[in-house]
C-alpha cells in the first residue's frame, strides 16, 4: 500500500513524520555515507522538504518499509540546486515534469542481494500511477547507472540529462525517465500485481499491525 | 555539435534499433572510435555451466567467431580474469587492470594471450544488475584502446543503453509468436557451423555443394535476422532451434 502525503499532510501525522526522516537519515547518512546531511538527532531533513513536496510512503505490516519524494520542477529542485554538475545544457522542467528523489527500501525490506525487492517495485508503480494520474509524465532521477537498464527492462523512455559522476565510492547519472500507460502495465506485469498501489487517505497508526 | 549531444544522439538510435545485431552494429560504430571493436553482452553463466548452455546467456555478441567457439570449447568463463574482476566490482575497468589485479594462474593467462592471437589486447567490461539481481557483463575489446576518461564514460553510458534495447528486444520476441521456420537443411548446416565449420567442410560433411551449404547458411542468417553467421549460431542456440 502505498500514500501520497504532501509535508502538510505528513506533519499532521507525527508517528509518520518521524519515520520517514528517521529513515532517510538511516539509509542516506548512515548507509550511504552522505555526511553532510548528518544531523544529531538522527532525522534527515533538508530545504526541499517544502509546502509543495510530495511524500510517497509504502507501508508494510504497519511498519514504513519504502519512501521517495517527488518534487515540482517549476522551482529549486535538487539537480538544478545541489547536483548542477549533473546536467548539460538546460534541465527539463515543468508542470509535467517532477524530480524523484530520496528512494529508499527499509532494510527489512530488500528481498535479495541484488535485485528490486516487491517494495522497491511498488515505489515505481506508485510513481507512475501518481504521475499518469495528474498530468506528469516524466520524472528526473538522479540514480547510479545500473537503474538504466532496469528503467529499460522496465519500459520507461530513458535520456541522460548529462555524464555520469564519481560521488565518494558511488556513480550517479541524472536521467530523464518518460512513462505512459504502457509503462505502467509492463511494471504490473513484472510484479505479477495488477491492482493499483496508491491509496487514498492516510494509513493506520504505525507500529499497529493490521490483521489481512 | 558538443561531444554529449552526440552521445544523445547515438542513444536515441540505439533505442530505435529493432534487432540485437542492429544494436551491435550501431553501438560498435560508436565505440570503434576508440579502437573497441568486438563486443560481447550477456549473462554471466555459474561457474560449471555446460558448455551447450553457455550461448544462452549471450544478450549482443559481435566477437570473433572463432575466439567466441574457443572461448566456449575451452570453457575459458570460468578462468577468464575480466569475468572474475567483474563480478567483485561495480564499476566499469580496463581488461589491463583485471589483469593486473589478480594472481594470475596458468589458465587466465592462457585466456588472455589467447585473446590477444585474436586482436583482442585491451578493452574495457562492466557489470550491470538487472531488475531481478542477474548480472549482466558487457566486455568491449579491441587492439588499441585509448579512451580518456571522459569517453569511457560515455562508452559505458552508451553501452548500458545498448544492453537495455537488447534486453527489451529479447522479452518482446518472448511475447509476441514470432517462429521462425528453419528448414532441416539450414538447421544442420547452422548445427556444423556451430562448431567451426567452413562452408567448404560443411559441404563435405552433408554430401551437398559448396555453394549449396552456402546458401542455407544465408537463409538461415535472414530468417534469424542476424548480421553474421556468429550471431545467426547464437541466435539459433538461443532460439533452442540447434544445441
Amino acid at each position: 500500500m502505498l500514500f501520497s502525503l504532501t509535508t502538510q499532510e505528513l506533519m499532521e501525522r507525527p508517528d509518520l513524520w518521524e519515520a520517514v526522516h528517521r529513515l532517510r537519515h538511516r539509509i542516506f547518512v548512515e548507509e550511504m555515507g552522505w555526511t553532510d546531511l548528518d544531523r544529531p538527532d538522527g532525522l534527515e531533513i533538508d530545504q526541499f522538504d517544502h509546502e509543495e513536496a510530495e511524500h510517497h510512503l509504502v507501508i508494510r505490516n504497519g511498519e514504513l518499509a519504502g519512501y521517495q519524494r517527488m518534487l515540482p520542477t517549476t522551482r529549486a529542485h535538487l539537480l538544478t540546486d545541489v547536483l548542477s554538475d549533473l546536467y548539460e545544457g538546460t534541465p527539463p522542467s515543468g508542470p509535467n515534469v517532477w524530480e524523484l528523489t530520496r528512494y529508499a527500501v527499509a532494510p527489512g525490506f530488500r528481498d535479495g542481494k541484488r535485485g528490486v525487492s516487491t517494495v522497491g517495485t511498488e515505489l515505481i508503480a506508485g510513481f507512475v500511477e501518481w504521475g499518469l494520474k495528474r498530468g506528469v509524465n516524466q520524472v528526473i532521477i538522479e540514480f547510479e547507472p545500473m537503474w538504466v537498464l532496469r528503467a529499460l527492462q522496465l519500459h520507461f523512455l530513458a535520456t541522460p540529462l548529462g555524464y555520469q559522476r564519481t560521488y565518494g565510492n558511488q556513480q550517479v547519472v541524472a536521467t530523464l525517465l518518460t512513462f505512459t500507460e504502457h509503462t505502467l502495465n509492463v511494471v504490473r506485469q513484472r510484479r505479477n500485481h495488477f491492482l493499483p498501489v496508491l491509496n487514498r487517505g492516510y494509513p493506520g497508526q504505525l507500529g499497529l499491525r493490521q490483521a489481512s | 555539435m558538443s561531444m554529449f549531444d552526440r552521445t544523445l544522439e547515438y542513444i536515441d538510435q540505439l533505442q530505435h534499433a529493432n534487432t540485437a545485431a542492429a544494436v551491435c552494429e550501431r553501438l560498435l560504430g560508436v565505440t570503434s572510435n576508440f579502437g573497441l571493436t568486438a563486443l560481447m553482452a550477456g549473462t554471466v553463466p555459474q561457474p560449471g555451466t555446460p558448455r551447450g548452455q553457455q550461448k544462452d546467456h549471450v544478450l549482443l555478441c559481435d566477437w570473433p567467431g572463432e575466439w567466441l567457439e574457443r572461448y566456449v570449447a575451452r570453457n575459458y568463463v570460468d578462468h577468464d580474469p575480466v569475468v572474475s574482476h567483474m563480478k567483485q566490482l561495480q564499476a566499469p575497468f580496463q581488461w589491463r587492470e583485471a589483469s593486473q589485479a589478480i594472481v594470475i594462474d596458468k589458465s587466465s593467462d592462457e585466456v588472455m594471450g589467447d585473446a590477444r592471437e585474436f586482436k583482442l589486447r585491451d578493452g574495457l567490461a562492466f557489470p550491470l544488475v538487472t531488475l531481478d539481481g542477474q548480472i549482466v557483463m558487457v566486455s568491449l575489446g579491441g587492439e588499441s584502446v585509448e579512451l580518456s576518461e571522459a569517453e569511457f564514460g560515455m562508452v559505458s553510458l552508451v553501452s548500458t543503453y545498448a544492453v537495455g534495447r537488447a534486453m527489451q528486444l529479447h522479452t518482446m520476441a518472448g511475447k509476441v509468436i514470432d517462429h521462425i521456420e528453419l528448414t532441416p537443411r539450414e538447421r544442420e548446416c547452422l548445427q556444423w557451423a556451430a562448431v567451426g565449420k567452413s562452408e567448404w567442410e560443411i559441404s563435405q560433411i552433408l554430401g551437398i555443394s559448396e555453394h549449396t551449404s552456402e546458401k542455407h547458411l544465408l537463409n538461415a542468417k535472414s530468417k534469424l535476422g542476424a548480421a553474421n553467421r556468429v550471431q545467426a549460431v547464437a541466435e539459433a542456440i538461443r532460439r533452442g532451434y540447434i544445441s
